[in-house]
């Protein structure tokens, strides 16, 4: 219920600068994903957020109106740890009700709240357990429930999956989202999963470096990166030198690739002379006759997944694309193939943002 | 018998060997001697007798001696606590060579031989000593104070070279104790006050109960200190003990004087432990 913008957050580790200019805005309600790879400054972001950490520089604004100076006590953040962060000593119904006790609400309220948030995030029946009396799931869930029973108005995530198994990851993902979205509480969250990140968010935030590559929508962030490192942490990618770029208009391109003219769409404003490369996503391209198509090459490497029939090709001019074909498709290894390019899917980005 | 439980029990022996030689053995001999009747020829007498039991707790002053020993050791025990405290604290938060220095600074008092030490504590309070000296100097106070021979005196010496056993098992809980602990309760309102009276010490109990019951049962059996630093105006139980011993030759008065003092410092052990039990389950990770 609130919403935050970042400018030019900037932290100091001694004489490294972990973060270099970190700029976000999250709308009411809007769940925000910090996606990179580990070292690239996220928890840093979070802990900035949270009060935890003092920036050496930028502001950040919630509803307006500045926090850096207001300590993490004050801010009622709900924060969720990777680790989760239980206190050991106290019962799951304790750990869930403590932020309410310090408010010195009457006890039969923190009850009844604590019981309606431990429902919420089905934990009912386990307030007398203590936190190693219950299993990592659950764990993670009692964090979320100690969170939520403030009603935050931000709440903070810092990678909260990561220490679960594959299943329960699907699950508690998906309590969060609906958790989140039915309350409309505004959350950052952070992790190095791409898939749960474009699944989650209503916006993604690509991190590089201490710097944010990319703000946009998952969608914009899948298919229309601003540079080579989104696009590869974003998905499978295939990515074609290009030469001869010539703008016909914003943001679209009239190329040479594999030998062959292209007009297609790409990131606007690419200078003149920049080392561009086409993105073409394997789910964008493909097979079809010899000599139909836009590139012609031949398949030096296939192997059926039941769902699709993973490709390589080579180009004539050396080139090697990777494809998702038809799994019923008949291929011959050294045969040679076409391979046609849906083009609202090429997306021509610079190599590395100017 | 595996091949593996018996290595175990050979690893044992060492240790096992030792106790019974030096404690079981002459445990169960002073227990002996503690009911026999007074010798005049060795020790002990060959009969048997409840004689030296009736005596001490049937007299006022032997109460009052022993309620003095456990109490100046209670108190001993709780000062040093809460000394002991921020420096485990601020030892749990040093890293390097910080770490190192502080912990060579903490073992000092452990570093001098007992008699050295309690001299040093002699000179430094005596009437014209250097502490003297320097208040009379500063204006503070109008006279010597006389400090020798005081139970203070005793009871600050006591803490002074106790304070490393209370700091090490402190610092060592506090070190187990996740910094994002703090940080969640911080995120849930809680302010620096709130998280160490909710967080901090509660899960530190795990280094303060071994820090206490140590500090304890050191305090109630120190004698040189007491001995040297009480002067002859105060008695606790040991120095009264040894005063049994090889003033009076009484050894099997002696011997039920010690066994009622260990026995008395072992219930207070287990009334303490019975009190924090719960304490103490919930607060072992
Ligand atoms: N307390 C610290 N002292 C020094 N460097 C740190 C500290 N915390 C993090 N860093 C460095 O800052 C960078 C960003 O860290 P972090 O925000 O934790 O990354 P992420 O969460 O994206 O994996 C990393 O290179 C890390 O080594
Ligand atoms: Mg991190």
């Amino acid at each position: 219920m609130a919403t935050v913008e970042v400018t030019g957050l900037q932290k100091r580790y001694q004489d490294f600068l972990a973060l270099d200019g970190v700029s976000l805005k999250a709308k009411t309600g809007q769940l925000i994903s910090l996606l990179g790879p580990s070292g690239c400054g996220k928890s840093t972001t979070l802990r900035c957020l949270a009060g935890f950490l003092e920036p050496n520089g930028g502001d950040i604004l919630v509803d307006g109106e500045s926090i850096v100076s207001t300590p993490a006590n004050r801010r009622g953040f709900g924060v969720v740890f990777q680790d989760y962060a239980l206190f050991p000593h106290m019962t799951v119904a304790e750990n869930v009700g403590y932020g309410l006790r310090l408010k010195r609400l009457p006890k039969g309220e923190i009850a009844t709240r604590v019981y309606d948030v431990m429902k919420l995030v089905r934990l009912d029946g386990l307030d007398r357990r203590l936190p190693k009396e219950i299993s990592g799931g659950q764990q993670q869930r009692v964090a979320l429930a100690r969170a939520l029973v403030l009603q935050p108005r931000l709440l903070l995530l810092d990678e909260p999956l990561a220490n679960l198994d594959a299943r329960l990851r699907d699950e508690v993902r998906w309590l969060i989202r609906d958790v989140q979205q039915q309350s409309g509480i505004t959350a950052f969250y952070v992790t190095h999963d791409q898939s749960e990140a474009m699944a989650m968010s209503d916006m993604v935030a690509v991190m590089k470096a201490g710097r944010v590559a990319q703000f946009a929508t998952p969608r914009e962030i899948y298919q229309k990166p601003t540079e080579r490192y989104v696009a590869d942490f974003t998905g499978e990618a295939n990515f074609l030198p290009v030469s001869q770029v010539t703008g016909t208009g914003e943001g679209s391109y009239r190329i040479v690739v594999a030998g062959t003219d292209l007009e297609v769409t790409g990131v606007p404003d690419i200078p003149i002379g920049w080392d561009a490369e086409l993105l073409l996503r394997p789910e964008s391209l493909s097979l079809v006759a010899p000599d139909a198509g836009t590139f012609r090459g031949r398949v030096t490497k296939s192997a059926f997944l039941g769902a699709a029939l993973h490709c390589e090709i080579t180009l004539d001019d050396g080139d090697v694309l990777r494809l998702a074909a038809d799994p019923n498709e008949q291929v011959s290894a050294e045969g040679k193939v076409g391979v046609a390019i849906d083009r609202s899917h090429a997306w021509l980005m610079p190599k590395v943002a100017p | 018998m595996t091949r593996l439980s018996r290595f175990r029990i050979l690893l044992a022996l060492p240790a096992v060997g030792l106790i019974f030689v030096f404690m079981i053995l002459p445990i169960t001999n002073m227990v002996d001697m503690s009911f026999r009747t007074t010798g005049t020829t060795g020790p002990f007498g060959d009969a048997y007798t409840l004689g030296h039991y009736n005596r001490i707790l049937g007299d006022g002053y032997y109460w009052g001696v022993l309620l003095r020993s456990l109490v100046t050791a209670a108190m001993v025990t709780l000062l040093c606590l809460i000394v002991s405290y921020p420096i485990a604290w601020h030892l749990s938060k040093a890293r390097g060579t910080k770490a190192v220095v502080l912990y060579a600074c903490i073992a000092s008092p452990l570093m001098t031989g007992v008699l050295v030490r309690n001299f040093g504590w002699m000179i430094i309070v005596a009437l014209n000593g250097p502490l003297n000296e320097v208040l009379l100097a500063f204006g503070i106070i109008e006279r010597p104070l006389r400090l020798l021979f005081t139970q203070g005196l005793v009871i600050l010496a006591l803490v002074h070279v106790f304070i490393p056993f209370m700091v090490l098992p402190i610092n060592n809980a506090l070190r187990n104790i996740s910094p994002t602990l703090t940080e969640a309760a911080a995120s849930m309102g809680a302010t620096r006050l709130d998280i160490l009276r909710d967080v901090i010490l509660p899960l530190s109990f795990p280094g303060i109960y071994p820090g206490v019951i140590l500090v304890y049962v050191l305090a109630v059996a120190a004698y040189v200190t007491p001995a040297l630093l009480g002067g002859q105006m105060v008695s606790y139980m040991p120095t009264l003990i040894i005063s049994e011993l090889t003033g009076t030759f009484q050894w099997p008065l002696g011997s039920a004087m010690a066994i009622v003092l260990s026995l008395s410092s072992l219930g207070v052990v287990i009334l303490f432990t019975a009190m924090t039990w719960k304490m103490m389950e919930r607060s072992r990770a």
